[in-house]
């Protein structure tokens, strides 16, 4: 493996450095005592931006698994879940239910990461030798196992959740327009890294194993290359991202339920990753913008559509699930993607 | 692909997206009305496991809504409401809530249930706009929300009220029931929702603390094809009544397996269940089973029921009365305040409920009274709508029996009784 | 808590899901997909079910609730599945929880969110005087009780089976069924018309959805989420059962039957809300151990 064979491309250093800025100046602006305001039209927008950034580090981690491994997880959820969660338990401060240890954010982030990570890992040890459509099955049983388990244990605050979770940019920036866009600088700027560092990931010799396993296993088993070995590791660096953005969005709304993690947060993270085109990062951001952004519209949209409201959100999603229906059949590259790369088309 | 193709492509992604956000922004921005109206913003459960008892409050919140502004309305303004489906979800109530007062510019929020207030909290105190609301029966709102006993400080505002009894208050009726009709020793058997799991906890309390005895609870999942396992457990336990509290789909299957094993012995069901549908489905099993449902017999009802009755046919349930009290009183906040601002509306939600005032219970005569100089204190269709320091209010209970294939009334427990009933210090 | 009554509960729960399990795995077998809208053609036949009620008498009633299912399983495998099937059982899947989605909001406009009965009367018989044989604080036996309604569930299950093992076994289509089961590319040498035998598949699934869809009704309700509930339920039997084996899933559909029905009498009063996550326990636990399930079908492992 020669140095060239190591250098990362253009796009991911771009990336990190457009990262680490947002991250210092959003840092930087909520320290200081400056405010921010902007048109109260725009704050609905600003909020979904908000979440759509936690949302994108959960797709770009799910494409790792999927697009670039082929595993296809269908309980990504729990992971998000289980990082929340861990965030939550840990570091809120004498929570209305459920446990509360208030020990310091930071820690319970990093904790954050390293539980989703390992439940990744136990997931996986099981369920990867499975065929893929198991394998589906599998992850999206051990969702609904963890779904119930938290609205049922006490220890987890049960239907009401988990409460009083520190929020520290809330509490470093001055108004909640300035928290708000703090929030997008920052969260946005993690986003970047983490596409910095998967890019850069998948563009090294590493990325070739995981999408000529995605592409013929048994090939590459013959090659030499441990196959469950990279399946772990994609499985779990997928899973453990998504317990990143778990803890990320407990610091952000200080309070956690198990209405905020449904089966609902898979299927739009599937349809952004399938829509925009699975194995390219940036298609697959670009799928999750697309779909959160029709949610966003038609909700607009139903001032001037000439039905009630329940009808309306229901035809909604009518309109996503055949988005995802179509898609399969016409555009199985997705929008942004590469037939041929992905092996779809036929 | 020849790179013409993949041209076209971001062509028309381009175009499209670029006009999609000016549909929007046509949409949104500049539609804004102003001069002469007064937006009210509720979040609905249109969609979602609650979705039965939208109709009922939508109907109160319109009816009320018209009658006011058949009195000229608020200062003069015709008010108007803004209703959005939130699928009482938390992500969506979050965007609904924010697209109520940003772009709609809603002055107040006249919805929400438990489980989107309580997950949002921190969310809701930044938006500094008073959330009134018919629905939350959860106690974390016990000691958190409303204005502490301090209209015009706002800085200790905690910006929720709700003109529904607390959960942890009005099952105390049905505790203390329970204990004068001679059982003592009950069990219960709830659902895994919040509310279901809200109104079993408090029954629980208030009744082991008037010295009842549990003899077993258990949980169970909604939307099973049959509950008979369940009802078998309980039911090897020893006790003359038992409680029922679950969504009313998963409810009725449960009574009709009750029905069916012959198992006996007096329901006692939650305040959600108090429908007909319960009572024609499982039959005459069912005859003499009650439920106590607060706010049906507050001061103002009658005024409520002959609104609500031409307004249309949805079934009255427990949250339709506090939703007609919402809608008023804080029209009511507003006459009071001089001006519709989020920040005035919350400085006069307790002034015109509590103290020595006119007693008024419908707009107009509070409207008058405010005129000729007087203060008022609204009395509800719910409850008298005392705002407590914590923007929770109490009332007396209604007992409603089953009777064939609907539900009587049959007694009413007063406030006074059940005040008594709750813990010290929780209220 | 008596044993043998909560096994009687578990017998009655298993039938259901068994119905429905077998269309399930026969479309795993044999058109080679996990049909997450499967839920959906439950809920259509029970539909059917209920608004022909309001003409015939039940049983017509329950046969063109049957027939209406068939007929939509057919029509949406024309539609959506038939074109695709060729892609792999990966893109079949993400069609499904897709189409699935689809029709549930369908029916919600169409159908209101309200629920809808179905007009019934059931007896209950009680067994007594049968010796308890307690041991600890469980009785083997004991006093139990079953009602007209269970009867008849558990009678169209057993007349389900009979039907279907004469058709697997004596009709040309059944043993056509059962080589694509088995070995598609050797059926297919052997002059079998695989995708009139898929078709063949599509309509038996929907007729059973159609029916599973009425009994579940007729023990509950008729709205939206009738069939979607149960959906885990059906997927976690067929899977238990052996994946494609129609026998298996009757076996599996039993097993999760009586887990669920022991589990909430037998589990500590604080973790019976979980009964139903027992399921999926077992589900997980059978994949793990023994993917190939009871029945021990093949599994081309990944």
């Amino acid at each position: 493996m020669s140095v060239a064979d190591r250098l990362p491309t253009g796009s991911a250093e771009r990336a990190a450095l457009l990262g680490s800025v947002l991250v210092v100046v959003g840092v930087a602006f909520a320290a200081s005592p400056l405010t921010a305001t902007f048109p109260g039209d725009l704050t609905v927008f600003v909020e979904i931006a908000v979440l759509f950034t936690v949302y994108a580090i959960l797709v770009l981690g799910l494409d790792l698994q999927y697009g670039h491994t082929g595993l296809v997880n269908f309980g990504h959820v729990v992971f998000f879940a289980v990082g929340a969660y861990t965030v939550a338990m840990l570091a809120s401060q004498g929570s209305f239910a459920g446990l509360s240890l208030g020990l310091p954010w930071p820690l319970a982030l990093a904790a954050s990461l390293v539980t989703a990570g390992v439940v990744g890992a136990i997931v996986g040890a099981t369920s990867l030798r499975l065929r893929d459509d198991f394998l589906a099955i599998a992850t999206l049983a051990a969702a609904e196992i963890f779904h119930s388990l938290t609205e049922n244990l006490e220890v987890f605050g049960g239907t009401t959740g988990i409460f009083s979770i520190p929020q520290p940019l809330a509490a470093a920036a001055a108004d909640y327009d300035t928290t708000l866009l703090v929030t997008l600088l920052v969260f946005g700027g993690l986003t970047a890294l983490t596409y910095a560092g998967l890019k850069r990931l998948t563009d090294a010799p590493y990325g070739r194993v995981l999408r000529a396993i995605r592409a013929d296993e048994l090939v590459t088993r013959s090659v030499g290359k441990s196959v469950f070995t990279y399946k772990m590791q994609a499985f779990v660096y997928g899973a453990a991202l998504a317990g990143f953005a778990g803890g990320l969005f407990a610091l952000y709304n200080g309070a956690v339920a198990p209405t905020f993690f449904t089966i609902q947060v898979t299927v739009t993270v599937w349809i952004g990753m399938l829509l925009g085109g699975a194995s390219n990062h940036r298609a697959v951001l670009g799928g999750l913008a697309v779909i959160m952004g029709i949610r966003l519209v038609s909700r607009f949209a139903n001032d001037a559509a000439p039905m009630s409201s329940a009808e309306f959100a229901s035809l909604r999603l009518i309109v996503v699930g055949m988005i995802l229906i179509l898609v399969i059949r016409y555009r199985p590259a997705g929008i942004w993607g590469d037939a041929k790369e992905l092996g779809v088309d036929s | 692909m020849a790179n013409e193709g993949h041209v076209n492509r971001r062509t028309f992604l381009k175009v499209a997206g670029g006009s999609g956000l000016a549909a929007t922004a046509g949409c949104i921005g500049l539609g804004g009305d102003s001069g002469g109206t007064i937006v009210l913003g509720q979040p609905a459960a249109q969609t979602g496991q609650w979705d039965f008892l939208q109709p009922g409050v939508s109907q109160a919140t319109d009816v009320a809504i018209q009658q006011i502004n058949d009195a000229g309305g608020p200062l003069g303004n015709e008010l108007e409401l803004q209703r959005r489906d939130t699928g009482v979800d938390p992500n969506e109530a979050r965007s609904v809530t924010t697209q109520l007062i940003e772009n709609d510019d809603a002055v107040a929020i006249l919805g929400l249930f438990s489980s989107e207030i309580n997950p949002l909290w921190d969310f809701l105190q930044e938006q500094e706009t008073p959330v009134v609301t018919p629905w939350p029966g959860s106690n974390f709102l016990d000691t958190n929300g409303g204005d502490h006993d301090t209209p015009d400080d706002l800085s200790d505002d905690e910006w929720v009220w709700r003109t529904v009894i607390s959960d942890t208050v009005h099952t105390a009726g049905a505790a203390l029931r329970a204990l004068d009709q001679d059982h003592d020793t009950v069990g219960v058997i709830n659902g895994t929702t919040e509310g279901a799991r809200s109104w079993a906890d408090g029954f629980i309390e208030a009744f082991e603390a008037n010295d009842g005895t549990i003899a077993e609870r258990i949980e169970v999942e909604q939307e099973q094809s049959s509950y008979q396992s369940a009802l078998d457990r309980l039911f090897g336990n020893d006790f003359s009544a038992f409680a029922v509290s679950m969504p009313l789909e998963s409810a009725t299957t449960l009574l009709s397996d009750w029905a069916d094993g012959e198992y006996g012995r007096k329901p006692i069901l939650s305040d959600p269940l108090a429908q007909p549908d319960l009572a024609s489905q499982v039959g005459s099993a069912l005859d003499g089973a009650w439920a106590a449902s607060p706010g049906q017999s507050g001061p103002g009802y009658d005024t409520f029921e002959s609104a609500y009755q031409d307004g249309g046919d949805a079934e009255i349930n427990a949250w339709t009365p506090p939703a007609w009290d919402v809608v008023n009183v804080t029209a009511l906040a507003i006459e009071r305040a001089g001006e519709a601002s989020a920040e005035a509306i919350e400085q006069n939600l307790g002034p015109v409920t509590r103290g020595d005032g006119t007693e008024v219970s419908t707009f107009e005569e509070g409207q008058q009274a405010l005129e000729d100089g007087d203060e008022i204190n609204y009395q509800g269709a719910a409850t008298p709508v005392d705002f407590t320091g914590f923007g929770n209010v109490v009332g007396s209970v209604v007992i409603n029996e089953v009777q064939g294939d609907s539900f009587e009334q049959v007694e009413t427990i007063p406030a006074e009784d059940i005040q008594e009933f709750v813990p010290e210090g929780e209220y | 808590m008596g044993l043998a009554q909560n096994v009687v509960f578990g017998l009655v729960t298993g039938s259901y899901i068994a119905i429905a399990a077998i269309g399930f795995t026969l479309i795993y077998g044999i058109v080679n997909m996990i049909n997450f809208a499967y839920g959906e053609y439950l809920t259509i036949g029970a539909f059917t079910g209920v608004l022909a009620a309001g003409a015939l008498p039940l049983p017509l009633a329950a046969l063109a609730a049957m027939v209406g299912g068939g007929v939509a399983s057919l029509l949406l495998a024309w539609a959506f599945f038939t074109p695709i099937n060729d892609t792999g059982p990966v893109p079949m899947l993400l069609t499904s929880i897709g189409l699935g989605l689809v029709l549930r909001n369908a029916i919600r406009i169409a159908a209101g969110q309200g629920a809808r009965y179905y007009d019934t009367t059931t007896s209950t018989f009680h067994l007594r005087g049968l010796p308890d044989l307690s041991v600890g604080s469980v009785d083997l036996l004991g006093n139990f009780f079953v009602t007209s309604r269970m009867l008849v569930v558990v009678g169209c299950a057993v007349a389900v089976f009979l039907v279907l093992h004469a058709l697997l076994t004596r009709t040309d289509i059944g043993i056509a069924m059962r080589a694509m089961g088995d070995d598609e590319s050797l059926a297919r040498v052997r002059g079998i018309d695989t995708q009139f035998v898929r078709n063949a598949v599509w309509v038996l699934a929907g007729v059973l959805a159609g029916l599973a869809g009425v009994l579940i009704g007729i023990q509950t309700n008729v709205n939206v989420t009738t069939g979607f509930s149960h959906i885990l339920q059906i997927l976690a039997a067929a899977i238990l059962g052996g994946a494609g084996s129609p026998y298996g899933a009757i076996a599996g559909s039993y097993v999760i039957g009586l887990v669920v029905a022991l589990s909430t009498a037998f589990l500590p009063s604080s973790m019976t809300g979980l009964s139903s996550a027992m399921a999926f326990l077992v589900l997980v636990v059978v994949l793990l151990v023994k993917p190939s399930g009871i029945a021990g079908t093949e599994v081309r492992e990944a």
